[in-house]
């Protein structure tokens, strides 16, 4: 760890031998099962971003504009003027190789070029050939290119660029570990705005932006689809519970809008997870008479256009403000996301911000200040149900999730993005008896990645996320093995669909829920029916015999 | 002093060397990394291999051997190069280096029968990884049906011939 390491013990593990540099000028090898399809060309027209055309990754040629490293080295020259972070972060790394084994990807793949700091190396070694004074003279010189481990921007080297930079899930374990706080998950960031420069994107990444910018979310649902689909959860949840639960839309003068990712209502696991945000709403507007809305327009609480570019991540997010303005509501409530809540966090404020005419967050119904979310004006679900719970305003039923051996993946963005890490596991033991957490090196700031983030959860590079994954299903597979655990709890919609394929390869016997799942299943509805059933509708523990 | 005696008592060596070699399948600078046996989690492939091979390696000593426990032990490795960037015969080659191996540790003592195990080893061992592939493979053409269509489908937007529908429009 950072802090545990000396000056004087940092600079005796600093190794001065300048590299052997073979790792520069070996051509990359793009391999089928590592890397997402290239972005159709009607996606990246939609933003009116540059260079879209059809493409295969595959083929020699990419279709570049001839211009292309002109636009590459003005691209890095406005980022390096604009973003200090970038500048430090390309100028003070001194290979220490502290990251080198951090990497999900580089422990998975064991493909070097996926340790962070040779990742970061592809990109800083141009920044050195082209942006540095000693980079410069050194090129002049034979075999100083080599000493200052510098190297022109090839085709090559882009090509690398595209396909690493791309197998990098911005999960940020490896920053952890920098001894100078190097986030590499910025230098891919970095490296993939270069990209989208040249129209370098993967579909994966900008459909989704392109149906979000035109229909409000990711899968490109229409409003009526979405309302359907909430309906029809209304419908299961009548049958479960007998309680009709159905939920507001777009209701102006709502008390709070909530926004939870797309995939929570139109992907399986998730949808458990919302139909547990729509239970516990329904409990809160019968006995405090709270008013939440959901929006039709806003629909999305996810954001790739952070995958993309930060010009792209604005244009996205300022849509959950301008609905929040439209409805006047006092503040927005969040669901279980993972990206989300790192462009709330750390960008939203000052990208979209300040958002003046939303009330600085209070729970009304327990009085608490969340003083974290006082500039955003955004509170996660898990820190609003934890202090319903911890205030004893909700009465839950623990029995019913007594089937459940849970343990907790601690979702990158959230833990390391906004540092939430106690609320979630404080409502899995308050709604679940048997709660067992992984070794201590696999969860909370050092949770592995699920290996499927940053825009990476596609279908063909299915191989790269398997073997990314591992070091998540290695520990899953200890508390597995260990204490019978059955159940892997996440509070983000990525890790919902990437882990359950993630458990079938490595721990098939594993399934994946959502937190407010659990919440679902536990909270006693004012005048429910007894329930036989959980929400996927599988007998509740006890009642077995009843469903045969 | 039997073949098996032998081999017990320079077992330590046997399975060292083929966890060296079985790493360094892996490019200079992972191998290097790899190669260190620290805490398993922090390196799953390590700490895996080295387990599995020990495993198998103790299975193939038994008097009679068990090819379904061999495929088992073996899955941990396997599953793990069946997604890693080896080719088939790269991803389960490290099986037929034991004989080398061991060649080499007993000063060029070899036995039939003792090859022979390994042989079957190495066909437990192509099965499994076939397992993984097609386990890829199945994963990956239904994983996108799953998550999405199938919500779509409980919602009443698609509808589709059940395979139970289609078989019984067979039977009419």
């Amino acid at each position: 760890m950072s802090d545990e390491l000396k000056p004087d013990e940092l600079l005796d593990k600093v190794d001065h031998t300048p590299s052997q540099g073979t790792w520069m000028t070996e051509s990359v090898q793009i391999r089928p099962g590592m890397y997402c399809y290239a972005a159709k060309p009607e996606s990246v027209e939609t933003l009116g971003l540059p260079n879209a055309r059809s493409w295969n990754p595959m083929e020699a040629d990419w279709k570049l504009p001839e211009n292309w490293q002109e636009i590459i080295h003005n691209g890095i020259k406005d980022r390096l003027e604009k973003f200090r972070t970038f500048k430090i972060f390309m100028d003070v790394c001194v290979r220490c190789g502290a990251c080198a084994d951090k990497c999900h990807f580089f422990l998975g793949t064991g493909d070097p070029k996926n340790m962070p700091v040779l990742r970061a190396e592809l990109l800083r070694s141009v920044y050195r050939n082209d942006f540095t004074t000693a980079g410069k003279l050194l090129q002049k010189i034979p075999g100083g290119d080599k000493l200052g481990g510098g190297r022109p921007l090839t085709l090559d080297v882009l090509k690398e660029w595209w396909y690493y930079f791309f197998q990098c899930t911005e999960c940020r374990r490896c920053s952890v570990f920098c001894p100078y706080g190097i986030d590499t998950a910025e230098i891919t960031i970095m490296g993939r705005e270069l990209l989208n420069l040249l129209g370098l994107n993967i579909d994966w990444i900008a459909t989704p932006v392109s149906n979000c910018y035109q229909t409000g979310n990711h899968l490109g649902i229409q409003p009526h689809a979405f309302k359907d689909m909430l309906d029809f959860f209304t419908e299961d949840i009548e049958e479960i519970t007998g309680v009709d639960v159905a939920p507001q839309f777009n209701k102006k003068g709502a008390d709070i809008l909530f926004i939870t990712p797309s995939g929570d209502v139109f992907a399986d696991p998730g949808t458990y997870t919302c139909q547990g945000y729509m239970i516990l709403f329904k409990y809160l507007k019968d006995k405090y008479d709270l008013d939440v809305t959901w929006s039709t327009y806003a629909s999305e609480g996810g954001n790739f256009g952070f995958f993309t570019s930060h010009e792209t991540m604005k244009r996205l997010n300022a849509k959950m403000y301008a609905e929040a303005k439209r409805l006047g509501v006092k503040w927005i409530l969040g669901g279980e996301c993972g990206h989300m809540w790192r462009v709330i966090n750390q960008y939203m404020d000052t990208m979209n911000g300040p958002a003046d005419f939303l009330e600085e967050p209070v729970n009304p119904i327990t009085g608490t200040k969340f003083e974290n979310a006082k500039s955003t004006k955004m509170v996660h679900i898990t820190e609003f149900t934890a202090d319903l719970i911890k205030h004893g305003k909700l009465e839950l039923d623990k029995s019913r999730n007594a089937n459940r051996v849970m343990t907790f993946h601690d979702s990158c963005n959230p833990a390391r993005g906004m540092g939430l890490l106690d609320e979630p596991r404080y409502i899995i033991e308050n709604t679940c008896d048997n709660f067992y957490e992984m070794p201590i090196n696999t969860i909370r700031e050092q949770t592995f990645c699920c290996g499927s983030g940053a825009g990476l959860n596609a279908g063909e590079n299915i191989e790269l996320r398997m073997a990314g994954g591992l070091p998540r299903a290695n520990a899953v597979k200890y508390v597995h093995d260990k204490f019978g655990v059955n159940t892997l709890g996440t509070i983000c919609a990525i890790d919902r669909a990437a882990l359950s394929t993630l458990m079938e390869y490595w721990v098939p016997d594993v399934e994946v829920y959502g937190i407010h799942e659990l919440v679902g299943n536990a909270l006693i509805l004012p005048g429910e029916q007894e329930r036989e059933m959980d929400l996927r509708m599988e007998p509740l523990p006890g009642k077995e015999e009843a469903d045969e | 002093m039997n073949f098996n005696q032998k081999l017990e008592q320079n077992k330590k060596q046997i399975i060292d060397q083929w966890f060296l070699h079985t790493i360094n399948s892996y490019p200079q600078e992972t191998a290097r990394v790899l190669g260190k046996l620290k805490n398993r989690f922090d390196n799953p492939v390590g700490s895996a291999t080295a387990h599995s091979l020990e495993e198998s390696f103790n299975l193939l000593l038994q008097k009679e051997i068990d090819i379904d426990k061999i495929e088992t032990a073996l899955d941990s490795i396997i599953r793990i190069r069946a997604v890693q960037s080896f080719s088939a015969s790269q991803a389960v080659g490290f099986v037929f280096e034991l004989k080398k191996i061991i060649k080499t540790v007993l000063e060029g003592e070899r036995d039939n029968d003792f090859d022979g195990k390994i042989d079957e080893m190495a066909l437990a061992a192509f099965n499994r990884f076939m397992k993984c592939r097609e386990n890829i493979f199945l994963l990956k053409a239904t994983e996108s049906k799953r998550r999405i269509h199938s919500a779509f489908e409980r919602a009443g937007l698609v509808t589709e011939l059940k395979e139970k529908e289609l078989l019984d429009s067979d039977k009419s």
